[in-house]
């Protein structure tokens, strides 16, 4: 008789078959949000294999998917945690803490002995993906990390930065900061192992000392091999700190263990617990149930739960592509571009207007003629340095032949670093760079939705102007790199996310709210058999929920105005577009929802628009011109040198040293810089940090009391005088109010 | 402690402890809690408690020559707020006073971490509101450190606890008010920070208003905000007039079930923000989750944007200070303020009440200043 160990977790099937304790097979594979369809396969080849056979053989189900499963094949469900303990306990008697680490959760047991046996004591987080495989993977990913190479990168002797340990999300958004400020991957990544590790002994210790033996559990412990090492360094640490005696003097090294089949300990504690169950619990039945669910079953139960899809018929949304399919028309009742990228004038003798954003995804370049007219757009993918960035989108604008510039604004993330590279004029905060674009096109607009890579902007305007904003960059749900990672599980092109998504006739319901929790429920409503279409559809559909109610914290849409704009470069999106034209619209009867001719480059736009609003005649660009950009050359440094020590927060900064024709150079700088060369500093998070050197550091600092001084806080006072005792004797005239 | 700070120096002064011998634990950061609270932590949703942790462990690591004796932290019920006798109640947020009994089992759960290190652990329920219960409640705890303390004696240092707290206030407020003076003299902006009290901890707090200071405006904060009565009748004239209130400190127009003082001078603050013509903008700083604060956001939004002026509000803030966000938020207030500050001040003293103990003198005529008891928000 063979017992099988099944775990069907969040993204990966693994499985084991034993006789006689013997194992007699095993397998690992991922199953890509299909995994019933992986449980049928990996069924197929047991039978084939080993001879599994129905009514005789016994099956065991554990992880997050095992639990709809498991009755459709006979099996019994075993819950992971008691289902992982059971393993160690009979593989590694000594081991009192195991962490395992899974796609989306992470769990800690402690055993502690008492009397006979041991009591366990577990937590276990899946809520959040802070912590967790994909919180490792969604980084390495948005930074090109192949798996292969991330399995191999170190954690032992890098500088780490700080990055979110909380939320995968944020994390991914720190990683891109540390990136545009020129960190090397390899530090990135060990950072997020920091994070990873923290994370897990902050959250799911609760008051417990880990102590030895300890056993690392689960895919990225065993994958990522600084992972472990990021465990063994904190380990080690918190035992010295706890005075935790290494038993017989071992070495702590050896005290904690990563088994090579690691991602089989739930198979296999499935097993363990198995065969101590009554022989006839937990028959394999066949496949045919599976197969059923599979092919029938699980259409039907959807049907029963899912909303209607994007679109309601096919008039419906024939209208709606009339209105907003075309890029020229974009739902304006008069359409009114006023050039198109393809329409290049020949370049000006009395030169153009260049707006760039350099934004966290993409960088994008516009020129615009004197009279505000649209001559070029072009864009680059961000490659993560923003010099490389810079040089890249210029290159584009001098190609098509603008040579002469009479004025350069930069917007987005990369503007402070750049600005005084690429010599611009105006450096423009997004916000603004956003307002302005869209009062360009819409004068009468009240109400500006960006919705961008990795922020969502809400702008209301009243009588022309803005008057209020609501910028949310904490807080990752609604926006577009949300919807990009999930149609990148897909292995879906964004450019085709609509076309699928409006392909769905009816779409899951998903919650509003947190993009982590949308996350977990996208994987709740994939094991209920939702394809990957209605999954997109759905979140398409939650988008405007999640940009207005829970990020805008707008309740009252009405209140704000009748004409919406949309921008930002998820609005290219037609998925995204259709569904907040019908939220705004149930919310505002007779709104008038607009997308912004060019929703990807509004800001730049905006700040090309900036750059002409501050053009005087005769007084010409700081622009160093494009031969001097193209030259530029630079190496970055990121170490304990260039760590920021100032203030205890001991930011870690970068110094991109640039030559520049004509730059003085840093002869006094611990890490010199030659004559010929600029430094920029970057990743400081005040303007303090600008400053390496002391003695610039004296003239700044007494500058920067001076404005203190002049502009007085409170609080100031409060935290310098309130928790000390009185340096000067409070006069009497003082106690008498 | 970010409203009684002074009280307990003052008080513990009396009782002989000075200078170095009553150490604060230093501002929260993450590096405190990284350091100090791994493993220390207990459940609670409020980010400022679950701070805690890390100013006990804190506290309790400190090497030998620097050990400290006593963890004094109290358990502060009632608070002593300007607006006492105005309001109808002026309790603390129920999760801050009892964050001592939560924090310490951290403490307490694996082994006696304070016994361990010979700390005597403190913890007084303290009713700070309620001055003349303050001895009675505070001597009992207070003998454990000093057996031979009594209860004369404790009164004593509590009456001098209270008047160091209010020597400390009434200098904060001092100088909110030559901030202000000095900004209407000019015609200056100034920005006015609502928030609870340890949101001026850097560590809970970011120092927001901080960046924002660099860009040139002075900021107050609503619980220093100057008290002087010529000041604040001339601010609420019209509301006096109309009998919308019953005194300056009144808030129930806006405000009804008046019991948290936080919660109380957080709705006057935005009161107060709206009628004073130089606070062009108002920022609003909250933590994440925080249930005594989710109640005042739209109340006090709209006090302040009704008036015209620019709000500006930072929720749901907890351990990382999102410095790019932040970044860009402060450039984009910046940004506004440098463009509608002047704007703002001119609208605002067009509708203010005439006889601005400042001696500018906005509204010469009492056409003027009907207009403004007819604007002045509700």
């Amino acid at each position: 008789m063979k017992t099988v160990g099944m775990d069907v977790g969040s993204t990966t099937v693994k499985a084991v078959v034993v006789e006689n304790g013997n194992i007699l097979w095993r397998d690992y594979k991922r199953h890509n949000t299909k995994q019933a369809e992986m449980v049928l396969e990996f069924l197929g080849c047991i039978e084939r294999e080993c001879g599994l056979a129905p009514a005789r053989d016994r099956m065991f189900f554990t992880g997050s998917g095992a639990g709809f499963l498991a009755p459709l094949v006979g099996a019994k469900l075993i819950q992971e945690v008691v289902a992982v303990a059971a393993a160690v306990e009979k593989l590694h008697p000594a081991v009192r803490f195991v962490s395992e680490i899974g796609g989306e959760d992470m769990k800690t047991v402690f055993f502690t002995p008492s009397g006979d046996g041991t009591s366990k004591q577990v937590y276990m987080q899946s809520a959040c993906s802070g912590g967790t495989g994909t919180f490792i993977e969604k980084t390495a990913r948005k930074l090109s990390i192949e798996t292969e190479a991330l399995a191999k990168m170190r954690y032992e002797g890098m500088s780490l930065h700080k990055v979110s340990s909380k939320c995968g999300i944020f994390a991914e958004a720190d990683a891109n900061t540390l990136v545009k400020s020129g960190v090397p991957v390899e530090e990135i990544i060990a950072s997020l192992y920091e994070a990873v590790v923290y994370q897990n002994l902050a959250t799911l210790t609760k008051g417990n000392t880990p102590v030895p033996q300890v056993l690392l559990l689960g895919g990225p412990n065993l994958f990522f091999a600084g992972l472990q090492q990021a465990w063994r360094h904190h380990l080690k640490k918190l035992w010295k700190e706890r005075r935790v005696a290494a038993p017989d003097g071992m070495d702590p090294e050896s005290l904690i263990l990563v088994p090579e089949d690691a991602v089989y300990y739930a198979c296999l504690g499935c097993v363990e617990i198995g065969e101590g169950e009554n022989p006839d619990v937990a028959v394999y039945q066949g496949t045919e149930k599976l197969s059923w669910w599979i092919e029938k079953g699980q259409h039907e139960q959807k049907a029963k739960e899912g909303a209607s899809g994007l679109i309601s018929g096919d008039d419906e949304f024939q209208a709606f592509l009339a209105r907003y399919g075309c890029p020229s028309n974009n739902g304006h009742s008069h359409p009114r571009m006023s050039g198109t990228p393809a329409a290049v004038s020949p370049p000006m003798e009395s030169g153009v207007f260049l707006g760039c954003d350099f934004g966290s995804t993409t960088a994008k370049a516009v020129v615009l003629c004197p009279k505000r007219e649209l001559l070029f757009s072009c864009y680059v993918q961000s490659k993560g340095n923003p010099i490389e960035d810079a040089k890249s989108i210029l290159r584009q604008v001098r190609e098509a032949g603008f040579e002469q510039i009479a004025g350069l604004a930069l917007t987005g993330y990369g503007k402070d670093l750049l600005k005084d590279i690429i010599g611009a004029d105006v450096g423009l905060v997004e916000t603004v760079a956003h307002a302005t674009a869209a009062l360009h096109f819409y004068p009468d607009a009240d109400v500006i939705c960006d919705v961008g890579g990795c922020d969502v902007k809400i702008m209301l305007l009243r009588q022309g102007t803005v008057s209020d904003f609501r910028l949310n960059s904490q807080c990752s749900s609604g926006n577009g790199a949300f919807l990009q990672g999930v149609a990148e599980r897909y292995g879906t092109p964004l450019e085709q996310y609509a076309e699928h998504a409006f392909k769905a006739r009816s779409v899951p319901k998903l919650a509003m709210g947190c993009g982590v929790f949308l996350q977990s429920d996208i994987v709740n409503q994939q094991r209920k058999g939702w394809s990957s279409e209605e999954i997109m559809a759905s979140l398409a559909a939650v988008l405007p929920l999640n940009v207005w109610v829970y990020a805008g914290q707008l309740q009252n849409l009405a209140a704000a105005g009748k004409k919406f704009v949309l921008q930002g470069g998820t609005h290219r999106n037609l998925a995204v577009v259709k569904a907040q034209v019908d939220f705004v619209q149930s919310k505002v009867p007779g709104a008038e929802i607009v997308v912004h001719p060019h929703p990807g480059e509004a800001g730049a736009i905006g700040a090309a628009l900036c750059a002409r609003e501050s053009y005087r005649e005769g007084q010409p660009s700081r622009f160093r011109g494009f031969d001097t950009i193209e030259a530029l050359d630079y190496h970055s440094t990121t170490n304990e040198h260039t760590t920021c020590r100032w203030c205890p927060v001991n930011c870690r900064r970068t110094f991109i040293d640039v030559v520049l024709p004509g730059a003085k150079g840093r002869p006094w700088s611990k890490i010199p810089v030659a004559e010929g060369r600029e430094r920029v500093i970057s990743g400081n998070s005040c303007p303090k940090g600008l400053l390496e050197d002391a003695n610039e550091m004296r003239v700044v600092k007494a500058e920067m009391e001076e404005v203190k001084r002049a502009y007085p806080n409170i609080a100031e006072m409060v935290r310098e005088d309130a928790f000390r005792h009185p340096r000067v004797p409070v006069e009497a005239e003082d106690r008498d109010t | 402690m970010w409203s009684t700070h002074q009280f307990w120096v003052g008080l513990f002064g009396a009782l002989g402890v000075e200078g170095r011998k009553l150490v604060f634990s230093s501002d929260t950061s993450e590096e405190q809690s990284r350091q100090f609270a791994k493993g220390r932590g207990t459940v609670d949703c409020c980010y400022p408690v679950k701070c805690m942790s890390g100013h006990y462990g804190e506290l309790v690591a400190r090497d030998k020559h620097r050990k400290i004796d006593v963890l004094f932290s109290p358990m502060i019920a009632s608070l002593p707020s300007f607006l006492k006798g105005h309001v109808v109640d002026n309790l603390a947020c129920p999760r801050v006073m009892a964050g001592p009994e939560n924090i310490k089992s951290g403490f307490l759960k694996e082994n006696d971490a304070f016994k361990e290190r010979s700390i005597r652990y403190v913890t007084p329920l303290v009713s700070l509101a309620d001055a003349p219960l303050v001895p009675k409640q505070l001597h009992p705890h207070l003998k454990e450190i000093f057996p031979e303390l009594g209860l004369e004696e404790t009164k004593e240092a509590v009456r001098q606890g209270f008047e160091a707290l209010e020597a400390f206030n009434t200098q904060a407020r001092r100088r909110g008010r030559a901030v202000l003076e000095h900004c209407a003299a000019e015609d200056r902006p100034c920005l006015l920070v609502i928030a609870r009290p340890y949101h001026m901890d850097p560590g809970i707090g970011h120092e927001i208003e901080v960046d924002l200071q660099a860009f040139g405006y002075p900021v107050l904060w609503a619980q220093y905000f100057p008290t002087d009565p010529d000041l604040l009748e001339w601010i609420f004239a019209a509301d006096l007039k109309a009998g919308r209130i019953r005194s300056t400190f009144d808030v129930a127009d806006v405000w009804p079930s008046s019991y948290s003082a936080n919660t109380n001078e957080i709705l006057w603050g935005a009161k107060v923000a709206a009628r004073v013509p130089w606070v062009a903008g108002v920022i609003r700083l909250a933590s994440y989750e925080c249930g005594m604060d989710q109640p005042t956001y739209t109340p006090v939004q709209q006090i302040v944007e009704r008036s015209g002026t620019l709000f500006f509000s930072f929720q749901e803030l907890d351990s990382t200070k999102p410095a790019g966000s932040v970044k860009i938020r402060v450039e984009t207030i910046a940004h506004y303020l440098q463009k509608y500050a002047a704007e703002i001040i001119a609208k605002k003293k067009a509708v203010a009440a005439p006889g601005c103990p400042f001696g500018t003198s906005p509204t010469e005529n009492s056409a003027a200043a009907e207009a403004a008891s007819a604007a002045a928000p509700a």
